[in-house]
């Protein structure tokens, strides 16, 4: 019985009738796995949103059913386990916007949607301030936006405005530049990817984000988009196709993109004597598909010993950090980060290597919390050391 | 006083207790979704307290509280059942075991492992399989089941054929009983651990079990297609007698391979046929002889059709998902019968009768367990939504089962929807012996009473038949009209 590539979804409520509460779902939730409740586990919601919607009880619509709503990281682990084939992730996203219809979001949501509406950015910063990080560089108006350039980074929000991420985009410039890749950015004309307002159910605002970022890619004449966070990339593979109607543009992660350059010989490498092991991001693994370029590269490194965490590829577990779960329950992100902490203790890696900010701002932290000898990098910081 | 014992366990238990009515609505149901119009005059579902204990010493403390109130207690873990098995009926409180997780200790040399209660059975193949070892057997659940619950219920499934029940692997267990006292029980010890096998958790909670494992071995796969009942039997008898055990045989009949091919899961595209998917483990030699015997099985009968090595891969893939077939539904009713592996065919082909005369689809498959016996699940889809067609089809479970007793069948697990088949399950002497187990153990009758024992006024088999029977007249003469 071979699983179809792509999972039926009918609708919530069809959906939701469907789920037979066999419970393979609740092993794998990070978050069932630190809550501990039926309330928490992917059965128990669905059980709920069929009370509701399928079963039309709104009496059963509480601020309960909503808060366990906003406690999903939407790392799609549940997707994987379903024993009935539904793709629960868009289910969580089809109910989160119910709720929105419905008005009966978050407080912090609706906070979440006001600041992008009206900075263009999930930081407190004007968006024309987005290459702030680059005054690094030597040449930091290289960076701004030009026509026709072969590539097009898009830096995303956290690696643009937050200090601790900035490295990120930082590692990127210096790799391209010493790989002689034609690269640009977006400059203040990039706005939010929209992930964040897809993922609160605001579904109907990223669509004008998606839209932005999409007319000023055709704008500049980019061809090849590269994205270094995994959110980025995945709305840009996935959610962005129809805003695009068929304008040629290769959408990759830097991941691949920087797996390319390595295979072309264009970024040499030097020896690190490290124990190096690899998160999947939800977003780029489980829910984009890419396992194979970031080890492709951590192996290629020489006298790296590459070790798996227990959970890897499809069955990898969650930072905590996806999901807007920082935003209405910070330290239940923090106990799921606590959770892929314990793995990584006992693998004995010394890095590890990520390709999400939000993974590696979460692992960080959960490592410094529990005092381990571990660096956590993102996969061009990696390659920058290696460069020397 | 029970409101104070609840009050004290709540207290004592912070977090990690609830007497939420949101929360609690969910512990009131398992897999089966009995519709609140039947259940709610006839059963009080809904906990008054859940409490999640993290080892033997806690839930020992409930229960001695429990047993002084004389307050039911009913333990869950993965719910998989759909029977009600670990749905309260009288309310009380409801002990989530799942914080019970993880392997307390590998005997390599004796080849044991020793396992808390709540860890599910794939969770322990997980730690077991890097070390090189396997559970003998595992439930077609294991995603979610745990090994506790899996012991409390009948123990059979993937392996079983090869290596016997869950009972036959373990030599130990750890259970509270009902007055809160933990002991450690063999096959030797007074009461002996059997007693606890398939006791649905009426007469204590388990708390952790040392069972035995087996080496990880290659394993070959097969899938043969057959153009009809009677050849897939007659294969199947040849399979069973052959000097190489299968470790797992399981079937499934031409309308289960269509509804699967229809819904996009089929393991290859080949034209929907009854099929037998057979699973070897063991020496290089044993899987030679089972190849040889499978290919000259095969070879005898042209109107079979082997699949190729990756499509019966893709099949064994698949083995925890067999709930893909919901996706046709919204609903799915059936039963599970324990069924004589000699009378699977004739089952097969009276369900088709069946199906006939109440104008329905019946979808069956299973597993072979033991030499002599095969579970066979009956489906067919309903929808629960239309609650009076819904009731109306519930009655055709019932039909199911009584196909399966003309073959010599009955239910597989009793629960509560099931003790109108207490008679068909057990001779009277073997019920009544269950009967004082229950009563020297847990006299006061706390441990997940309205289980097992005795049928409520309500499912007694006279007024359950008789009731049965009327609504399944109208669901005939609905079906034959084509108005559903």
């Amino acid at each position: 019985m071979s699983e179809k590539s792509v999972k039926p979804f009918t609708n919530p409520e069809k959906e939701a009738l469907i789920c037979g509460r066999c419970g393979y779902c609740r092993s794998a939730c990070p978050v069932y796995n630190v809550v501990g409740w039926e309330s928490a586990a992917p059965r128990g919601k669905i059980a709920m949103a069929k009370e509701i919607f399928s079963y039309g009880n709104q009496a059963a619509f509480s601020a309960e059913f909503v808060r366990r709503m906003a406690q999903c990281t939407l790392c799609g682990a549940c997707a994987g386990e379903c024993s009935t084939a539904i793709d629960t992730r868009k289910l969580w996203l089809e109910l989160r916007k119910r709720i929105v219809e419905l008005g009966k979001e978050p407080k912090a949501y609706r906070a979440m949607q006001n600041n992008l509406l009206a900075r263009k950015n999930i930081s407190t910063f004007p968006n024309d301030e987005r290459l702030e990080w680059a005054q690094d560089l030597d040449d930091p108006d290289a960076l701004e936006p030009r026509a026709g350039a072969g590539v097009g980074y898009f830096v995303g929000c956290v690696s643009s405005f937050f200090p601790q991420a900035a490295q990120i985009p930082l590692a990127i410039a210096g790799i391209f530049t010493e790989a002689g890749v034609d690269f640009t950015t977006m400059g203040g004309e990039e706005w939010c990817c929209g992930f964040p307002l897809i993922s609160t159910g605001f579904v109907d605002d990223s669509k004008k984000f998606i839209r932005h970022n999409v007319n000023k890619i055709k704008e500049l004449d980019i061809h090849t988009l590269v994205a270094s966070c995994a959110s980025c990339y995945h709305v840009w593979k996935h959610d962005s196709q129809e805003a695009l109607q068929g304008y040629n543009l290769e959408i990759l992660h830097t991941t691949e993109y920087l797996a390319r350059l390595i295979q072309e010989g264009r970024i040499p490498m030097h020896k690190l004597t490290e124990t190096v092991t690899y998160h999947d991001p939800c977003d780029l693994g489980r829910n984009g598909g890419v396992y194979d370029a970031p080890r492709e590269i951590i192996r290629s490194i020489p006298e790296v010993r590459f070790v798996e965490l227990p959970h890897h590829h499809e069955r990898a577990l969650c930072c905590g950090g996806g999901g807007n779960l920082q935003s209405v329950d910070a330290d239940l992100a923090a106990e799921i980060a606590r959770l892929r902490t314990e793995e990584i203790k006992a693998i004995g890696a010394t890095v590890v290597v990520s390709a999400c900010q939000q993974c590696e701002q979460m692992l960080t932290a959960a490592i410094r919390e529990a005092k381990l000898p571990v660096r956590v990098m993102d996969v061009s910081q990696f390659i920058l050391e290696a460069m020397g | 006083m029970k409101n104070e014992a609840l009050e004290q366990i709540k207290q004592q238990f912070g977090d990690r207790a609830t007497d939420s009515p949101f929360e609690c609505r969910l512990y009131s149901r398992d897999m089966a979704p009995v519709p609140a119009l039947l259940v709610n005059p006839l059963f009080n579902t809904l906990p008054d307290l859940i409490v999640r204990p993290s080892d033997a010493d806690e839930a020992a403390g409930i229960l001695k509280l429990a047993f002084a109130n004389h307050i039911p207690v009913t333990p869950r873990a993965g719910a998989s059942t759909v029977y009600f098995n670990s749905v309260p009926v009288r309310g009380g409180i409801v002990m989530d075991l799942n914080l019970l997780k993880g392997v307390v200790g590998l005997d390599e040399s004796g080849m044991t492992v020793t396992v808390k209660a709540g860890t599910t059975c794939r969770e322990l193949d997980e730690y077991l399989n890097p070390l090189g070892f396997a559970m003998k057997s595992f439930p077609s659940s294991a995603p979610v089941a745990s090994i506790g619950g899996w012991f409390c219920m009948m123990g059979y499934g993937i392996g079983s054929l090869k290596y016997g029940s869950l009972l036959s692997q373990v030599q130990a267990v750890e259970v509270v009983l009902p007055t809160g006292e933990v002991r450690r029980l063999t096959r030797d010890t007074e009461p002996p651990l059997a007693w606890f096998a398939a006791s649905e958790g009426t007469l204590g909670i388990i708390t952790q079990l040392e069972l035995e494992i087996r080496k990880l071995s290659p394993m070959k796969h097969f899938l043969i297609a057959f153009p009809d009942a009677g050849k897939m039997g007659r294969a199947l008898e040849a399979i069973l007698h052959a000097p190489v055990i299968p470790y797992n045989v399981h079937f499934a009949d031409d309308r289960c391979a269509l509804a699967m091919h229809s819904l996009g899961f089929s393991p290859a595209d080949e034209a929907p046929a009854h099929t037998l998917g057979i699973d070897y483990e063991g020496s290089k030699e044993e899987l030679k002889q089972a190849q040889d015997m499978v290919a000259a099985l095969v070879g005898a009968d042209p109107a079979t059709h082997l699949s190729s090595a990756e499509t019966a891969e893709r099949e064994w893939a698949e083995k925890f998902n067999a709930l893909r077939l919901k996706r046709g539904g919204p609903s799915v009713l059936g039963s599970e019968i324990w069924l004589p592996v000699k009378a699977l065919s004739g089952y097969l082909s009276d369900i088709r009768k069946m199906a006939g005369r109440y104008g329905l689809d019946l979808i069956s498959y299973g597993h072979v367990v033991t030499p002599d016996r095969v579970t066979v699940m009956t489906m067919f889809y309903t929808d629960e939504t239309r609650t009076i067609a819904y009731i109306l089809d519930l009655s055709l479970v019932k039909k199911i089962h009584d196909v399966g007793r003309r073959h010599g069948g009955c239910p597989y697990g009793v629960g509560l929807w099931n003790t109108p088949y207490l008679g068909r399950m057990f001779t009277p002497s073997h019920l009544n012996e269950l009967r004082q187990r229950k009563q020297m153990l847990d006299g006061r009758g706390i441990m997940n009473p309205g289980k097992v024992y005795r049928s409520p006024v309500i499912l007694n088999p006279f007024n359950f038949t008789a009731g049965m029977e009327v609504l399944a007249a109208v669901r005939r003469v609905a079906g034959r009209s084509g108005r559903r």
